[in-house]
């Protein structure tokens, strides 16, 4: 008969289901929160 | 020069693309056989050990040579390396990071066809008739015939040149529209071709992903057998054999998943990287791109494939599908689950698609590095650059489609490019960071613009553990008897693969010439070539 999902493997599963959710979670947190570059100055813009 | 200026429109943009070439076929049917296998929640222990400890380190150490190679004027490997590596050595084995993606191109984008095709296959079973000609009603002995005979005559196992052989066959068609696709998005450019498709392309791979997910954790227990349900499903994939981590083989395993899932060694992070600014983050970048490809292999490869097939096939039925490897349970197995599946055709359609947005979204990455090296070594325009690689390219995937009997082009590339050159190519960049570059020197470019540190104690396993473990497993390739031995041996007795290698060996020879009038006009340009003096940006 085969085994269910055992208290070590929810453990496992859950574990390793948190940290990857929970580093891409943070990580674009941190890519979408960070300052955005300020935009370039039209170059030549006074020129001619 | 008559080159154009590529430049990424967005950080959002560069992290979206190299987690696009990461992902791939391998994080949902690689990934989940690799685990059972190999002690199934167990093998998670050492699998995070060598995501933290090797394929991120490793990571930042490609993205940071790449950024470097970039605010010296360079954009491919060849040159990046001589830079990083200063001379002419170094110059001529980054070769191999040109080589690895156009050659391992040859056959992607043939695989990457036939997800499209089954998509489609399914799109069309939505309003009627049977997918993969598999008789929902049939017994399970039954469908997998009939699975795997349209298998086969999809992909012309049976004999060599039956594709070609003057009738439209629907896998090469596809084929075609999948090579034009690459093509075009890659002729585009960084930012308006490859940056825009992967900006929309990873979110709709997430959602596809999730709506299968959510179907599989819904799905009732099998009618014929309770025991075989979504619990039992997940207990196959999860539940620890602690044993198996006495077997060195299983830190093996575990550590070379990492490896080939996060397309470090692959010559594509450094290509993209160069194209980075030098404020920009990117340890954050390389971490997050890197996360991004574990939460579709964990969460999605992990909970999915295994899962779905145990509920339908049971355990001996899903053991037998893990042992025909990642193209038997893709192509053959799954088509049988989603059959006997509620709302079966819809979840297969999905399912497809989102291999096929995992395919192409690597497919595009494997181009755009020789398409970068054409353009800089022979100072060319952009259109020139793809015309060339496209008559490269479609040599070499014709040859596969050509030679299909048993996959056996497809499995030499495999086996000696897609494989072995990757750890060759890895331990190459991370002894030049380390020991020639410099770990001080190397850490200080890594750390420009960046917001995280990278810790102290990485220092250590990029300048040791990582160049051991690699060397290592460039040692045991070597003498293991069902590797390197085995594919020289079988290379000796068939023609073909010993013709793939020839086709291989031109390749080679062909970036070589490349790399030599490239290297003549860099010096001519007053470029500094072999790394001797800081950027002058």
């Amino acid at each position: 008969m085969p085994a269910e999902l055992s208290p070590i493997g929810w453990l496992l599963m859950i574990c390793s289901l948190t940290f990857v959710v929970g580093l891409t979670g943070w990580c674009y947190y941190r890519v979408l929160s960070a300052p955005k570059e300020p935009a370039k100055p039209a170059k030549d813009f006074h020129s001619a | 020069m008559s080159q154009q200026k590529q430049e990424w429109g967005s950080r959002l943009g560069v992290i979206l693309a190299v987690s696009g070439s990461a992902v791939g076929l391998g994080n949902f049917l690689r990934f989940p056989g690799q685990a059972a296998q190999h002690g199934g929640g167990a093998f998670m222990i050492p699998y995070f050990c060598a995501l933290l400890f090797l394929g991120i380190p490793i990571g930042w150490a490609e993205w940071t040579m790449g950024r470097y190679g970039g605010r010296k004027g360079f954009h491919s490997a060849p040159a990046i390396m001589g830079v990083v590596g200063r001379g002419a050595i170094a110059r001529y084995l980054g070769i191999v990071g040109v080589l690895i993606p156009l050659a391992v191109y040859f056959y992607y984008v043939f695989i990457e066809g036939w997800c499209l095709a089954y998509a489609w296959e399914y799109a069309k079973a939505i309003f009627g008739g049977t997918a993969m000609g598999i008789d929902p009603k049939a017994a399970i002995d039954v469908q997998s015939a009939s699975s795997a005979t349209f298998f086969t005559n999809f992909t012309g196992k049976a004999s060599d040149g039956v594709m070609l052989g003057g009738s439209i066959v629907e896998s090469v068609v596809f084929w075609a529209i999948v090579f034009a696709l690459n093509v075009w998005f890659v002729f585009r450019g960084l930012s308006k071709g490859i940056e825009k498709f992967c900006s929309w392309a990873m979110p709709a791979m997430a959602v596809c992903a999730l709506i299968v997910l959510f179907r599989v954790l819904t799905l009732p227990p099998n009618p014929t057998n309770p025991d075989q349900n979504v619990l039992t499903g997940l207990g196959y994939m999860w539940n620890a054999d602690f044993d198996a981590l006495k077997d060195p083989g299983t830190w093996l395993a575990a550590a070379g998943q990492i490896f080939f899932s996060l397309s470090v060694g692959f010559g594509v992070i450094i290509n993209y990287a160069s194209y980075m600014k030098r404020k920009d983050d990117l340890v954050l970048s390389g971490l997050t791109a890197s996360a991004t490809n574990e939460l579709f292999e964990v969460g999605f490869g992990g909970m999915i494939t295994l899962t779905s097939a145990f509920i339908f096939l049971g355990a001996t039925g899903t053991a037998a599908a893990v042992a025909t490897g990642s193209f038997g349970l893709g192509f053959t197995t799954l088509p049988v689950v989603f059959a006997h599946m509620p709302a079966g055709n819809i979840i297969g359609m999905l399912w497809f698609f989102m291999l096929f947005l995992a395919a192409i979204t690597s497919s595009l990455s494997m181009l755009q590095p020789s398409m970068a090296f054409v353009e800089e070594a022979l100072g060319t325009t952009r259109l020139k650059a793809t015309a060339i690689i496209t008559v490269v390219a479609l040599i070499g995937s014709l040859w596969v489609i050509w030679f299909s009997k048993d996959l056996a082009a497809l499995g030499t590339i495999d086996n000696w490019v897609g494989t072995f050159l990757i750890v060759v190519l890895a331990a190459v960049q991370v002894i030049c960071f380390g020991w020639v570059f410099g770990m001080e020197r190397g850490m200080k470019e890594a750390h420009e613009g960046a917001a995280l540190r990278i810790p102290r104690f990485m220092h250590f396993i990029i300048k040791f553990v990582a160049p051991a473990y690699l060397l290592t497993m460039i040692g045991v390739f070597c003498i293991k008897d069902d590797n390197l031995p085995a594919w020289i041996r079988s290379a000796s007795n068939n023609p073909v693969e010993r013709n793939t290698l020839i086709l291989i060996g031109l390749v080679i020879a062909f970036l070589c010439i490349l790399t030599h009038i490239g290297t003549k006009r860099w010096r001519a340009a007053g470029l500094d070539v072999d790394g001797n003096s800081p950027p002058n940006d």
